[in-house]
């Protein structure tokens, strides 16, 4: 009897510890994805769309999904709502995409959307003053929205990752950068902490089949790193690999490198209180002697695309659209000289009543590509003869809100949203014109702007706008990151987007 | 000799109230706060409603004394605050992140004086030899490497060339401990090898060794007995400063080979102006300091009973 | 008898070793100072042009340590370099070495109140994250090389005061300084005549071996804005630069990094021959 016992305990435990080795073999199919983009200092640890940045998060992998997308073009598409249409200035009617389920096992309703977007502008920062939302009502799977002044952009900015539906009865589990929830997408996340995320795939998923069983997302904070660990195979999958080793991975038949050009813009604001940069022949000397071209080519590598206005050339109304002065180092010296700026002295330097034209460049080292341009800039400009002065701090915001430059470089996401506007109202005649520019003809367009609606119209105005802003030489704008995805070339399905908020998808396999 | 270490655990508290207030007044003095360093990470603008709107909910507008007073308060009740950037509970988040960090500690401590001590000797023994030039280059070496060289240098040809240790792994402690442990001690030994060198050879000169040599002791006595013990000063005042240094976390290390320790935190929460963190985080910095220094005194005292306590009478 | 004079007579060879490879370290030190303090006359290619077509040439013929990412001729960079890497670690070095062994001294020394606080002091310092004064002090001063060495240097002097402190101690019962006390040798003179030369073994070997990690921890400040402003050449932001070139272009980082080396490794041999060369024990 006793021993009966022990030889069933022991066939128990043979078996226990078999178990777990024959689920392996059934060949679950993995995906391990290392970021440098999720990280608690970037505001976008955790899964909460609520908070901060999070739903960058919850929308690259694959957990959130919000009502309409952006595609290739920045254009929107339906995504969880099918169709919209606006009633009048203040009234939009959504339509919602039937049999979407929760992780959480609710179905997805206009009511269970209310919910959600109720919470989002209860507690996010951004979200109420974009939306403007002053009520909703929701019916069936139709979701109408108030807000309290035409909002042209509404669905645009609905497409933003703080608009993920999630499901609030299930609600946030955990706080910060540990927050989990019940979203739409492939994946469902089993874990989150603030450097690392499990994900599972989502057997219910609305649109089809989701390839890989398990993904998992590493944080990275450091490039080579990153860059070793997808050389050992340690992940399969990187965003934000440092420019300098791509070449590791180019012309590699085990790699495949997936890139497209973003609208984080890489561009100069000359400061107008700044004595020297009031002459427009000096702006545009500065911007004629810069070698957009060469910058992105070499010193970028390749990972930047030269720029001639504020977004790239896939938006339509991006770099083609506009015409501004091209790398022209001679007609750049005639256009000093035309101010009175030559080399008198012959120290190579142009000088006017005795003193050397020296230019005070202000940037950050946050981005690497920023400091660089400085560099080399600075030695493309004394071909022309300007005396770059470079001051490289990680304190640019009080030297920029002080006005202690005469060139300020810095880079900003143009169109989170896909909509023009954002750009103008920040940069150009918000709170980020650290230059002091002004022009009634385009504060009145930026106004036109925001009221509105047609989309066509919008992007008229927003050539009109950067074109009018080329014309005065305020800014000047050097390249477009070339945002890239490398992975093992048996992974598919997996493609960089011009905005960076689609990674994980339900397309992603492992062959 | 309890009357002395009560009595230099009681100037901990000037200490503590100094050194918050001077790093609260110094973050103050670096420019920029926390909500523009968040707004500008992202790299988005905000307008300037929702930047105020934030600071007000930090208590950022308020005038500077009444920031401290308020975080001095919290502090004493128990109450560290919360992390402007996570707003997570900064106890919790300290708390989180010790282990490693005093893990890294140990094992590098460790290995480092396994490794320093005899290479040290030897070659004060074989002073000019052939072993002592080796040494004295090989430490050279590794210590005009900046650490995150050797990190790179050890990533790549362990991880990637020869395939050994994997780059990260989250699941087995001890796999990921080898990188960075080794990372550290490559400077670290390197330098101790060279102060136990110097030590024992500043020893090995003195007369009473000469005398002891002379009256026939041998060799090995001399160093393990009289040699080791008298340069033991030197060794612990240093260790007290590395272990000191190592407890505040080592930011390369720990950024490269992604252990999360206190030292990236640090300096993740300093450049985000993130002052509950780093207030924190410095009164952390001065409790260790104050007591790794009250270690080493008393340890020095009982090797060498020569060695004064500070503060004591002539 | 005979055995004293045998040892007279070694101590006597061993001295003039020493004296003559005192002169040869003491001459490449000279050397490397007058290199750097000349270094823009010495430079084969101006240091500062930048030619992309060139850009990430690995060393070869015309370029002996290749070229960085802007085709800037990596020798002539490390050479231009050398002015501001050699001297300003040398300042901070020294300004803490002195200032720290110093108040070590006169606290191991005296002991008492002054010992107290002024190692509490010393505590302070040395618990306070450096990267906090730094921004402190770029935020009051502003950006520039002098400051990231006021920086590091006010943070930096406590290390030394702490070892010169515990071996000031040591020194402190020993029966020649009991003797030198008896025979009336006042403070200063029982300090820097006594006690400084048998203290300064250790102390200049920390000193020496710092000098590597000054560098670094100079060009580790320049993201502050403390340090050189581009296209100023300097070690330490040179090795910066390249280290996410390791694998591509590893040029980048080791010629800096050697030229680093080779400057602690100059300093060493002056610090170890100078350090036998004062040894009392030595002294004829």
């Amino acid at each position: 009897m006793r021993k009966k016992l022990i030889a069933a305990v022991l066939a128990g435990a043979v078996l226990a510890a078999a178990l777990p080795v024959q689920t392996f073999a059934e060949e679950e199919k993995t995906f391990v994805y290392g970021t440098t983009g999720y990280s608690e200092e970037m505001g976008d640890a955790g899964l909460n769309p609520h908070d901060n940045y999070s739903g960058w998060s919850a929308v690259r992998y694959g957990v959130g999904e919000t009502l309409f997308k952006y595609n290739d073009n920045m254009e929107i598409e339906p995504w969880l709502a099918t169709d919209y249409e606006f009633i009048d200035d203040t009234t939009v009617k959504i339509t919602l995409r039937e049999g979407v389920k929760f992780s959480s096992g609710r179905t997805m309703d206009a009511l269970a959307v209310k919910e959600c977007l109720e919470d989002l502008i209860k507690v996010h920062d951004r979200a109420p003053s974009d939306l403007k939302i002053d009520r909703m009502e929701a019916e069936g799977m139709t979701l109408t929205i108030y807000t309290k002044e035409p909002c042209p952009a509404i669905i645009n900015y609905l497409g933003d990752p703080y608009g993920a539906i999630i499901d609030m009865e299930y609600g946030i589990q955990g706080e910060g950068g540990s927050a989990n929830v019940a979203g739409t997408g492939p994946y469902i996340a089993e874990e989150v902490s603030p450097t690392q995320i499990e994900l599972v795939k989502n057997e219910d998923y609305w649109g089809g089949e989701v390839k890989v069983d398990r993904v998992t997302v590493k944080s990275f904070a450091d490039g080579s790193a990153l860059t070793a660990a997808l050389q050992t195979g340690d992940i399969q999958g990187t965003y934000g690999l440092q420019y300098d080793n791509y070449a590791l991975f180019e012309n590699n038949p085990d790699y495949t490198i997936h890139s497209c050009a973003t609208s984080r813009c890489f561009f100069g604001q000359f400061n107008f209180e700044s004595e020297i940069m009031q002459d427009q022949n000096v702006r545009k000397a500065i911007e004629m002697g810069i070698d957009k071209e060469g910058f992105c080519s070499v010193i970028m590598q390749g990972r930047g695309l030269p720029a001639s206005a504020a977004f790239p050339d896939s938006f339509s109304y991006g770099n083609q659209a506009v015409e501004t002065v091209s790398y022209d180092p001679e007609g750049a010296k005639a256009l000093l000289e035309e101010s009175g700026w030559t080399d008198s002295d012959g120290d190579g330097y142009v000088d006017r009543d005795g003193e050397k034209l020296t230019v005070n460049w202000l940037t950050y080292p946050t981005r690497l590509e920023q400091p660089k341009l400085a560099e080399y800039a600075q030695a493309t400009l004394k071909e022309i003869g300007i005396d770059v002065k470079v001051n490289n701090t990680s304190d640019h915001m009080t030297y920029a809100g002080n006005g202690d430059f005469d060139v300020y470089v810095s880079s900003l996401t143009t169109a989170p949203t896909g909509d023009p506007e954002y750009f103008f109202t920040s940069t150009v005649t918000g709170p980020k014109n650290y230059g002091g520019y002004q022009n009634e003809e385009v504060t009145e367009l930026t106004e036109k702007l925001h009221q509105t609606f047609e989309t066509e119209e919008r992007s008229a105005l927003a050539v009109e706008l950067q074109q009018t802003i080329l014309d005065d030489d305020a800014m000047f704008f050097v390249s477009h990151l070339n945002m890239g995805i490398v992975t093992k070339s048996d992974v598919t399905g997996i493609a960089a987007h011009p905005c960076d908020y689609y990674e994980i998808t339900a397309e992603l396999d492992v062959e | 000799m309890l009357k002395y270490t009560a009595k230099r655990l009681l100037l901990l508290i000037p200490v503590l109230v100094g050194i918050t207030f001077l790093s609260f007044a110094m973050m103050r003095l670096a420019g920029g706060d926390a909500v523009t360093y968040m707004y500008e990470n992202a790299g988005t603008a905000v307008s300037q409603e929702i930047i105020d709107e934030a600071r007000k909910e930090y208590g950022l507008d308020q005038p500077f004394l009444v920031q401290y007073g308020r975080w001095f308060m919290g502090m004493a009740s128990g109450d560290m605050g919360t992390s402007y950037v996570s707003g997570r509970d900064v106890y919790d988040t300290f708390i989180e992140k010790l282990p490693a960090t005093i893990l890294l500690m140990l094992s590098s401590v460790l290995l480092t004086m396994a490794v320093s001590v005899p290479l040290g000797i030897l070659s004060a023994v074989r002073h000019n030899k052939w072993p002592d030039r080796l040494i004295r280059f090989f430490s050279f070496t590794g210590n005009s490497m900046p650490n995150f060289f050797a990190a790179l240098v050890l990533m790549y040809f362990l991880s990637v060339k020869l395939g050994w240790l994997p780059v990260v792994t989250s699941e087995n402690t001890i796999l990921s401990l080898v990188l960075p442990t080794l990372t550290l001690t490559v400077s670290m030994a390197s330098k101790y090898t060279r102060q136990v060198r110097a030590a024992v050879l500043e020893e090995l000169n003195k007369d009473y060794v000469m005398g002891a040599r002379a009256r026939g002791v041998s060799g090995k006595v001399i160093i393990w007995k009289n040699v080791m013990k008298a340069s033991m000063v030197t060794i612990i005042t240093l260790l007290s400063l590395s272990v000191g240094s190592l407890l505040g976390g080592t930011t390369i290390v720990e950024t490269i080979f992604m252990w999360d320790g206190v030292g990236k935190m640090a300096v993740d929460a300093i450049t985000m102006r993130d002052y509950p963190i780093v207030q924190a985080y410095v009164a952390w910095m001065a409790v260790i300091y104050v007591l790794a220094n009250l270690a080493s005194d008393i340890l020095c005292h009982y090797i060498d009973p020569r060695v004064r306590l500070g503060g004591e009478r002539r | 008898m005979r055995r004293g004079a045998a040892a007279t007579g070694k101590q006597k060879i061993k001295k003039d070793i020493t004296k003559k490879k005192l002169i040869v370290f003491a001459a490449l030190t000279l050397i490397l100072l007058l290199a750097a303090a000349f270094a823009r006359y010495l430079c084969p290619y101006d240091p500062n042009e930048q030619n992309l077509l060139l850009a990430q040439k690995p060393p070869g013929v015309e370029h002996w340590m290749g070229t960085d990412r802007f085709g800037r001729d990596m020798f002539s960079r490390v050479l231009a370099g050398s002015t501001i890497s050699v001297y300003a670690t040398l300042v901070l070095v020294a300004v803490v070495t002195v200032t720290g062994t110093l108040a070590g001294m006169i606290c191991g020394w005296r002991g008492g109140v002054i010992d107290t606080v002024v190692m509490r002091v010393a505590d302070l310092f040395l618990a306070f994250p450096s990267l906090v004064f730094a921004l402190a002090v770029a935020g009051v001063l502003g950006g520039g090389i002098q400051n990231a060495v006021i920086a590091l240097a006010v943070i930096g002097w406590p290390k030394f005061a702490r070892l010169a402190r515990g071996l000031t101690m040591a020194q402190k019962e020993a029966p020649y300084l009991m003797a030198a006390r008896l025979a009336g040798s006042s403070t200063p003179k029982l300090l820097f005549k006594h006690i400084l030369p048998n203290i300064a073994g250790p102390v200049l070997v920390t000193a020496v071996l710092d000098i590597g990690t000054m560098m670094m921890e100079l060009a580790g400040l320049s993201f502050l804005g403390l340090g050189v402003q581009p296209p100023v050449a300097e070690w330490g932001s040179m090795i910066n630069d390249g280290r996410s070139m390791l694998q591509i272009a590893p040029w980048m980082a080791l010629a800096p990094g050697a030229a680093i080396f080779v400057t602690v490794m100059i300093f060493n041999l002056l610090g170890d021959t100078l350090r036998d060369y004062l040894d009392p024990r030595q002294r004829g």
